[in-house]
């Protein structure tokens, strides 16, 4: 009987352990918060364009990054209006913070290279950033926001990004192995 | 609901279907191809079919349609960015951009491969029968 309430006191910590660590990986977040990192992380890739389209001389390269910043810019467009319409402000938040604070590590990254080095690190880092961000919408995004034209904004730039990484993915074979 | 009243609420339903169908069926005209200069009188007075292929989620729907030589192939944009077809082994034909919400059409003379240029992963196929 002892054993059992141990055991009990056991499982309940256990669980309460594992509550927290979910909490801190899944922050909690309001429309405007969500509003925030949608055109952050945008922007982010746009950002990428720009230094890219500056510094490749790759044709694939310069395609992929035109589109990037295209498309990353329509997306934008699209938030903003919806928010203007909702009459919401986008509010600075720790996951906006840590998105950019980890651009401008890579920016600094990208940066220092050039030629094919340059290129190998932009197009590695649009594959695992546009990996990063679906996991981000898909997973903390969707399932938070309350809007639901603000959920179904972000449930339509699913597919974009998606298609996007296929297409890194893709320019990446090129410079595999060299 | 009285009969009256569902009757009535058949005809409004009628009417608003023909209107959509109607304003569905007459797609902007973005661009045209360098020899594609049959008119749409004459198109709409053969038997030449039109087929509309809608561009949704990264995607051509269907990816793959089978035509008659002459027929026209619509392809509407529904995404929020630009798309593009163009014929993918020699580039032998390109729609140009296609904004977010506009359409663009061509009369098909042979059947291709085709893909956005834009994205490269989306890709169609049209056949000629
Ligand atoms: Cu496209």
């Amino acid at each position: 009987m002892k054993q059992m309430k141990v055991i009990n006191a056991v499982m309940v910590f256990a669980m309460m352990v594992f509550a927290s660590a979910y909490a801190q990986v899944t922050p909690k977040l309001t429309d405007p918060e969500i509003a925030s990192v949608a055109v952050v992380a945008n922007q982010i890739d746009v950002n990428y364009a720009a230094i890219a389209k500056a510094k490749s001389k790759n044709a694939d390269v310069l395609k992929f990054a035109q589109t990037m910043s295209d498309d990353h810019t329509a997306v934008i467009k699209q938030a903003v209006a919806l928010v203007t319409k909702l009459g919401v402000t986008p509010k600075d938040n720790a996951l906006s913070q840590k998105l950019m604070s980890g651009a401008e590590k890579t920016k600094k990254q990208l940066s220092a290279k050039s030629g094919k080095a340059f290129d190998k690190a932009y197009i590695d880092n649009e594959v695992s950033y546009h990996k990063t961000v679906i996991s981000t919408v898909e997973k903390v995004l969707i399932p938070q926001s309350q809007n639901a034209e603000l959920k179904k904004l972000l449930q339509d730039v699913v597919p974009t990004l998606k298609a996007h990484l296929d297409h890194a993915e893709m320019v990446q074979k090129e410079f595999a192995g060299k | 609901m009285n009969k009256k009243l569902r009757r009535r609420t058949i005809i409004v339903v009628y009417i608003f279907l023909v209107f959509v169908l109607n304003s569905c069926s007459t797609p902007e005209e973005r661009g045209r191809l360098p020899g594609d200069t049959a008119t749409d009188a004459s198109s709409t007075t053969s038997a030449h079919k039109v087929y509309s292929i809608e561009i949704k989620d990264m995607k051509f729907d269907p990816g793959e349609i089978t035509v008659h030589k002459g027929d026209t192939v619509v392809w509407v944009n529904h995404d929020m960015v630009t798309h593009c077809v163009t014929e993918e082994n020699t580039k032998a034909w390109t729609s140009s951009n296609i904004a977010a919400g506009n359409s663009w059409k061509m009369v098909v003379q042979s059947g291709a491969d085709y893909f956005c240029a834009i994205h490269q992963v989306m890709k169609g196929k049209i056949l000629v029968e």
